[in-house]
């Protein structure tokens, strides 16, 4: 049992894959999401046992680890509707949280799910919630490992066919509609895979680091949770508590996660949030192109007052000019590159220990001397859906700790892009990001970030002003986008703030769900038909 | 339910506390709203979703009657009243207090009855739970404003009436660079205001379930607006 402020073991073993790896960090740069039906509960539970045996745990692969990193990922998700299917006890059922029991498309007007984000506009596969049941996510080092995880899943299928169905109605980019699964990999550029989107800004940077997941312990700079010390070094940053992320675990309000019962079902498990989001990147790049022209700094310097990050991936509020940050993306490589150029040995080490301080930038930082948001606006993407302590609008002390309005409210992000840009100008056609964010409680974490920071400004002091980027703006009776974006310039320096208006909305829902992801123990009690909350 | 109107939510909290602790918890009330003690308030002021926020000790004697043929009520304990306005959910309120000002809730409460600390958050959340008044009736003047809404109205509103009388007889390049001026002296306060995000989907359904019976009634009104007139409320 832990207390807080102590080390946490966990059981690696027992904990799916995806929670605690980002795999596409470990060079899984293709995914295959399959959904699945069960009308037959023995059935159901019969192929959720096999599956059990086959999941991709949390175990460390590589040095100093008797495990092989595998070719393919697999891992197991499932649904309310789909719980029931395989038998749970209404006991156990009600055990789990109301907006889980709800599913994504009932808490849509929490999310902002509406106009061209709403349920009639998802994928026919996702527009049935009461028979998705069963997600299944591959992730590969090749499409060939793809394919042979792909093999196994309809394998085991077959063999369960008298209770077992898998779902079509994905879209995909040769416009059917019909697809057993949703594909995802990773923008290749030059025939490399980057960690792009589509709109061309580096992704899936800052994630949460939390007690005992195993990662290298610097990880902890710009991935845990603020103190009162320097943000740029490691004395600023402490872990997350377990619980944030994983149930059974104390969390950051030291008492466990109000999590399903019998606890051995609920244990090193968490939820998830599944969401298909279009990218209108022909929007995204006329807004950038026109407003840019009229922008001081142009277009570049626009698209990173959007994010908070230029689109290499450079926080805006450390590298304020575009110059800046290309030299900075360039040390980047050098320092990377000398890494491998250097024979094993203290020098390598020393290599190594350069490039981990350059690496740090991109993380390691917070709002303290940019409190008005000259450099970063207090609106831009990055800075709303993690403020980093900034909530205490430079009163310090004012809270018992810096980062109190921020800690319970972070995700662990996953998935990838999907589809690929044919005509940049262009909305239509298939491309997005499949998302994903899994946390320990869905309304206090992924809900409330997506209701009031991205949709809402208040706890910014922006009014209603929405995320510019993923917000969901409407439509004005003109026809134009309501979306506003203020982009603070320096207090008492006499320029104005540049407004932005007429914003669109540049990002739609496409389908999602709520899931849970069970561990590895609660997999094997579920298939075998032996939960008892009792 | 009537404890949301508008951006706004009405918190009502009476808790039970020994009659002789009361007496301490008055001069406490007292002690930090004096200007060198003001700073342990700090948490709540930065907390911008608070419109307002009250704490009164009420004796078991104090208790309003409706009138002289109501009982007296033979009460144990004197109650502390805390009552308070804010923006947003029940939840983000009750969570943003627990994580952010625990030490100052702990030391507004601990002398009253079966206070649990404000961490851990579920026994937090069940005391107060436990003790809220549900609010009867609620209304907002401003139903599109947030306290930060009200507080850049006025900042704008002041700024901006300063400026029409200094700049008068400006010529065009120096209004422009008091205009800038005064842009950035705001920019701060110059987000849009549209409604309330949905507190709840139990609270939108019966708001949506509110508007469609008012347009419905609207209709049927429309033919027989005398008789409204007349006084539905004897019959």
């Amino acid at each position: 049992m832990s207390t807080p402020g102590s080390p946490v073991t966990l059981d690696l073993h027992d904990i799916q894959g995806n929670i605690v790896k980002a795999y596409s960090r470990y060079d899984y740069s293709h995914a295959r999401y399959v959904l699945f039906e069960i009308t037959d509960g023995q059935a159901g539970r019969g192929f959720i046992a096999t599956l059990a045996e086959r999941v991709t745990t949390s175990a460390p692969w590589g040095r100093g680890s008797t495990e092989e990193r595998p070719e393919s990922t697999l891992n197991v998700a499932l649904t309310f509707a789909g719980l029931r299917m395989l038998g749970l006890p209404q006991a156990s059922l009600l055990t789990f949280s109301p907006e889980f029991a709800t599913g994504m498309r009932g808490r849509g007007a929490i999310l902002g799910d509406d106009g061209p984000s709403g349920p009639e506009r998802w994928d026919p596969v996702w527009r049935k919630p009461h028979r998705i049941h069963v997600l299944i996510t591959i992730n590969g080092v090749s499409r060939d490992a793809i394919e042979t995880a792909y093999a196994f899943v309809t394998d085991i299928t077959g063999r369960y066919r008298a209770g077992v169905r898998c779902l079509t109605g994905h879209r995909d980019p040769e416009g059917r509609n019909d697809m057993p699964y949703q594909a995802a990999s990773a923008i290749e550029i030059d025939g490399k895979p980057t960690p792009k989107e589509h709109f061309g800004y580096t992704d899936g940077i800052g994630n949460p680091y939390f007690k005992g997941t195993g990662e290298h312990p610097e990880n902890v700079l710009g991935g845990g949770k603020v103190t009162r010390r320097d943000a740029t070094t490691r004395a600023g940053w402490e872990p997350l508590e377990t619980g944030e992320f994983l149930l059974g675990y104390k969390d950051e309000a030291q008492e466990f996660p109000e999590a399903p019962m019998p606890p051995l079902l609920g244990r090193n498990g968490t939820y998830m949030v599944y969401r298909k989001l279009h990218q209108n990147v022909g929007s995204f790049n006329r807004y950038l192109d026109a407003v840019g022209t009229e922008y001081p700094g142009g277009k570049e310097a626009l698209a990173a007052k959007f994010a908070g990050r230029w689109r290499n991936g450079a926080p805006v509020t450390t590298f304020p000019t575009e110059a800046e940050a290309e030299a900075f993306a360039q040390q980047w490589m050098a320092a990377k590159l000398k890494i491998q150029q250097t024979p094993k040995g203290p020098a390598r080490e020393e290599a190594k220990a350069a490039f981990a301080q350059l690496n740090a930038k991109f993380v390691a930082f917070d709002y303290s001397k940019d409190l008005p948001g000259a450099g970063c606006p207090v609106g831009a993407h990055i800075r709303r859906t993690n403020p980093r302590g900034s909530l205490e609008f430079g009163e310090a002390f004012a809270f018992d700790t810096r980062g109190a309005l921020t800690n319970r409210r972070r995700i662990l992000r996953r998935g990838l892009p999907y589809g690929s840009v044919v005509d940049p100008q262009d909305d239509t056609g298939e491309h997005g990001i499949v998302f994903m964010a899994l946390g320990a409680n869905i309304r206090r974490q992924f809900e409330f970030v997506q209701q009031q920071w991205v949709n809402y400004g208040n706890d910014f002091r922006l009014g209603n002003d929405r995320d510019p980027i993923i917000g969901n703006h409407g439509t004005t009776p003109e026809g134009k986008g309501d979306g506003r974006m203020t982009i603070e310039a320096e207090p008492g320096g006499g320029r104005p703030p540049f407004l932005c208006g007429g914003m669109p909305r540049f990002v739609e829902t496409r389908g999602g769900e709520y899931f849970f992801v069970p561990s590895i123990t609660a997999l094997r009690l579920i298939g075998e038909g032996m939960v008892d909350p009792t | 339910m009537p404890n949301i109107a508008g951006k706004a939510f009405a918190m009502n909290l009476i808790t039970p506390i020994e009659r002789w602790q009361a007496a301490f918890n008055k001069i406490q009330f007292w002690a930090i709203r004096q200007p060198i003690l003001s700073f342990s308030l700090r948490g709540l002021v930065t907390l911008s979703m608070i419109h307002y926020a009250r704490w009164a000790i009420v004796q078991p004697t104090e208790w309003p009657r409706l009138d002289e043929s109501q009982p007296k009520e033979k009460l144990h304990y004197a109650y502390q009243l805390f009552f308070s306005n804010f923006n947003g959910s029940w939840a983000q309120y009750v969570d943003s207090f627990s994580v952010a000002i625990p030490s100052g809730l702990n030391l507004l409460w601990f002398r009253n009855v079966g206070w649990p600390k404000a961490v851990p958050e579920q026994p937090f959340h069940r005391y107060v739970e436990h003790n809220e008044v549900w609010t009867s009736h609620y209304y907002s003047a401003y139903p599109m404003a947030a306290s930060n809404d009200v507080k850049s109205a006025q900042r704008v509103k002041q700024a901006l009436t300063s400026f029409a009388s200094r700049t008068k007889d400006m010529e065009a390049a120096a209004f422009e660079q008091a205009y800038n001026e005064l842009l950035n002296e705001l920019q701060a306060d110059l987000s849009q205001m549209a409604p309330t995000p949905i507190v709840s989907l139990a609270n939108a359904a019966v708001e949506e379930r509110m508007r469609q019976d008012a347009e419905a009634g609207d209709e049927q009104d429309s033919g027989r607006a005398p008789a409204m007139m007349g006084g539905s409320h004897a019959e």
